[in-house]
């Protein structure tokens, strides 16, 4: 078998924060360079916050002719800080490869979280997203910062395709861009996390025998076993002593997840809590914020 | 048991056994030349004569969705078309055979449009072929009255549990009226244990139906169906073992028909194997060694019986109804992979012929089998003999 000169990249994000953008852009960049290059996302039903995933490969040299998904990528990039305790992003990466990471944490912090050969890069997209872009997009910050840790394409090779993708708002991209791949702080991950590692539980999934006939599924009611939370990237916080008992916010609530406590004051299940918003934006006395995190 | 013997059009028949199996559910569209069956099944509802809901639906592809909800809830559900009408239904046919639904279906086989044609040949069986029904072809009005019968024995089998279509040459055995021997109620009855779905829909026990598969669940769920369709093959052998005792008339996977140490097989499946076998009568009465197998079940594809059947002849001749364009047609593929992993293959020869109602007599038949024989001495079995074509 011929030596394997392609670089892989898995973007991890959540659907809507841009993760299949960044991976196209790489990709025009590289494929301008006079390389080859593939992006492409992973197939499904994902909906909007949901944790989603995006790949390229990239090769100097040789035509990619591979049509499989990365499984043994040499550069992670996480878009959403949440979702590094939530999956396990590091799956596959491989010994020597390259971690980056938006994340309000320093490195130092940040790297208590993996065990693995690898370098890690951070940078606090988000900020540098809504100082310049206004809304917490990270896609094009996230490829400066990818780029900035391993330099798949040149810096400058960006420019065409973000002109060509953004238009009218190429220039404040394009400065996201470079403020993450000025402002990235890069480290080799040299000690052993010292947090105790996280174990990610995998569905068992029957063998056809064990299929009932017609694939039929017996169990009523068993969405509720399908948590949705972790789709969110800010959750409600209620004040309340601005909270009226109105209940706005439950009716409003598209996943039905808001209940009234004991004491009539209304709260969000986070196991089903997506985090868009909806009841902070009807809640009348401002009695909920939505604050970062899951 | 008792039966009476009455001249009948073999579409009626069909729908005296229908009524003789006591279904739940009839939803149907009419169309060329399957008409008469729903509409005499319709006339017996209204009549008062059978006691079933008659949905008369605006189009094939709600006359199959509208059977996958009655069979759902456990009602036995019958439906019939033909062409154009079973082509509109395919995209439900294929879920009715993945969610495990055991309609029973006529087919008043048809070729398919273009150009516009009503006449019989066998392209509707075979654009269905891998809709994962089981597939049962016939070739008079007493078969046609005994498969459909059977056909619900079989397809609510708890080990089956799967569609199953009766196919019926249009018009060569549709539009025919013959003597057909019609069974008494009460045998009827014993033969045909009622229909019980092991898991129909019900508001007091909800379960999911049709979900969806993932990448990492969808290669199961097809081969849970394909398991279950090859495994059907038992059920069918052993229902029409117990026909056979009750009536008298054995029915087979592959029939065959003097070929016992016949040097070449004429292989034919549906109506015309009846014109193939006077034509194998006068041939060995010219001391020819040819003889006739019938192919009566297309899905499970009886793999071990025509092996069985095939293996000691030289030459093997198939004739296809219907045309597989630009590629191998389609009976006669099956049959040479069949016989494929034998040590001592007999030659093949692939004739389609019969497409849209034009007649292969007797006569054609002897015809159709000196020219096979004549490609097959010379060695050309490769392109396929279209016969009757003018040229």
């Amino acid at each position: 078998m011929k030596k394997d000169t392609s670089i892989e990249i898995r973007w991890h994000g959540r659907g809507g924060q841009g993760a299949v953008t960044s991976a196209e852009l790489i990709a025009l960049a590289a494929i301008h360079e006079g390389k080859f290059a593939q992006a492409f996302p992973s197939f499904g039903p994902e909906r909007r916050g949901a944790p989603v995933l995006a790949f390229n490969r990239i090769d100097a040299e040789n035509p990619i002719r591979i049509r499989s998904g990365v499984v043994k990528p040499d550069i992670v990039v996480v878009l959403d800080p949440g979702l590094v305790t939530l999956i396990n992003v590091t799956d596959g990466l491989k010994p020597g490869g390259c971690l980056v990471v938006n994340s309000t944490r320093s490195v130092e912090d940040l790297q208590q979280e993996f065990s693995g050969d690898w370098k890690l890069a951070v940078v606090d997209a988000a900020s540098i997203a809504r100082e310049l872009l206004g809304v917490n997009i990270v896609n094009t910050t996230m490829v400066g910062a990818m780029v900035k840790a391993a330099e798949v394409v040149k810096f400058e090779s960006l420019k065409a395709p973000l002109n060509e993708r953004f238009g009218a708002r190429a220039s404040s991209n394009f400065e996201a861009c470079m403020r993450a791949y000025n402002s990235t702080v890069i480290s080799q991950i040299t000690t052993t996390g010292t947090k105790k590692s996280k174990s990610f539980p995998m569905e068992k999934i029957p063998g056809w025998r064990e299929l009932l006939v017609g694939c039929i599924v017996t169990e009523p009611g068993n969405t509720k076993k399908f948590g949705t939370g972790d789709w969110k990237s800010q959750h409600p916080v209620w004040d309340d002593k601005k909270c009226i008992k109105c209940g706005i916010c439950s009716l409003f609530c598209p996943e039905g997840c808001i209940q009234p406590n004991e004491e009539g004051y209304y709260r969000a299940n986070l196991f089903y809590c997506k985090g868009c918003g909806m009841c902070a934006h009807e809640c009348w006395t401002q009695a909920i914020k939505m604050v970062e995190g899951t | 048991m008792t039966s009476k013997r009455v001249g009948i059009e073999s579409s009626l028949a069909v729908s005296e056994a229908v009524r003789l199996a006591n279904v739940d559910v009839i939803a149907a569209y009419p169309i060329t030349p399957q008409t008469h069956i729903v509409e005499s099944l319709a006339e017996m509802v209204a009549n008062g004569y059978l006691d079933a809901e008659y949905i008369p639906v605006e189009s094939e592809h709600s006359a199959m969705s509208a059977c996958l909800g009655s069979c759902a809830v456990g009602a036995r559900t019958f439906t019939a078309t033909a062409s154009q009408g079973l082509i509109l239904m395919h995209e439900v046919l294929l879920v009715a055979a993945s969610l495990r639904l055991p309609i029973v279906m006529a087919v008043a086989n048809r070729a398919l449009s273009g150009p516009l044609n009503i006449w019989g040949d066998h392209s509707d069986a075979m654009i269905t072929r891998d809709a994962g029904w089981i597939q049962i072809f016939i070739e008079n009005g007493q078969q046609a009255f005994d498969q459909t019968l059977c056909a619900f024995r079989i397809a609510e089998h708890p080990d089956v549990l799967l569609p199953t279509v009766i196919n019926i040459d249009g018009f060569h055995v549709s539009h025919v009226i013959e003597p057909v021997y019609i069974l008494d109620q009460k045998s009827v009855d014993e033969f045909l244990p009622p229909y019980k779905y092991p898991h129909p829909l019900d508001p007091d026990d909800p379960i999911t139906m049709g979900c969806f598969a993932a990448p990492n669940l969808y290669t199961e769920a097809r081969k849970a169906l394909d398991a279950s369709v090859r495994a059907s093959k038992k059920v069918i052998l052993d229902t029409w073992k117990k026909y056979g005792d009750l009536t008298g008339r054995y029915y087979n996977p592959v029939e065959k028909y003097k070929a016992d140490g016949a040097e070449t097989i004429l292989v034919t499946m549906g109506s015309y194997s009846e014109n193939a076998m006077i034509a194998i009568d006068d041939l060995q009465d010219e001391g020819k060694k040819i003889g006739l197998v019938r192919l009566r079940l297309w899905r499970p594809f009886p793999y071990e019986e025509v092996q069985e059947a095939l293996s000691a002849a030289q030459n093997v001749i198939v004739l296809d109804r219907a045309i597989s364009l630009g590629g191998p047609a389609p009976v006669c593929s099956e049959i040479r992979a069949a016989l494929y992993t034998l040590d001592k293959k007999p030659q093949v020869a692939s004739v389609v012929g019969g497409l849209g109602g034009r007649d292969i007599s007797p006569d054609n038949f002897k015809t159709l089998i000196d020219l096979a024989m004549q490609k097959l001495k010379a060695g050309e079995t490769q392109e396929i003999i279209m016969f009757g074509v003018r040229e």
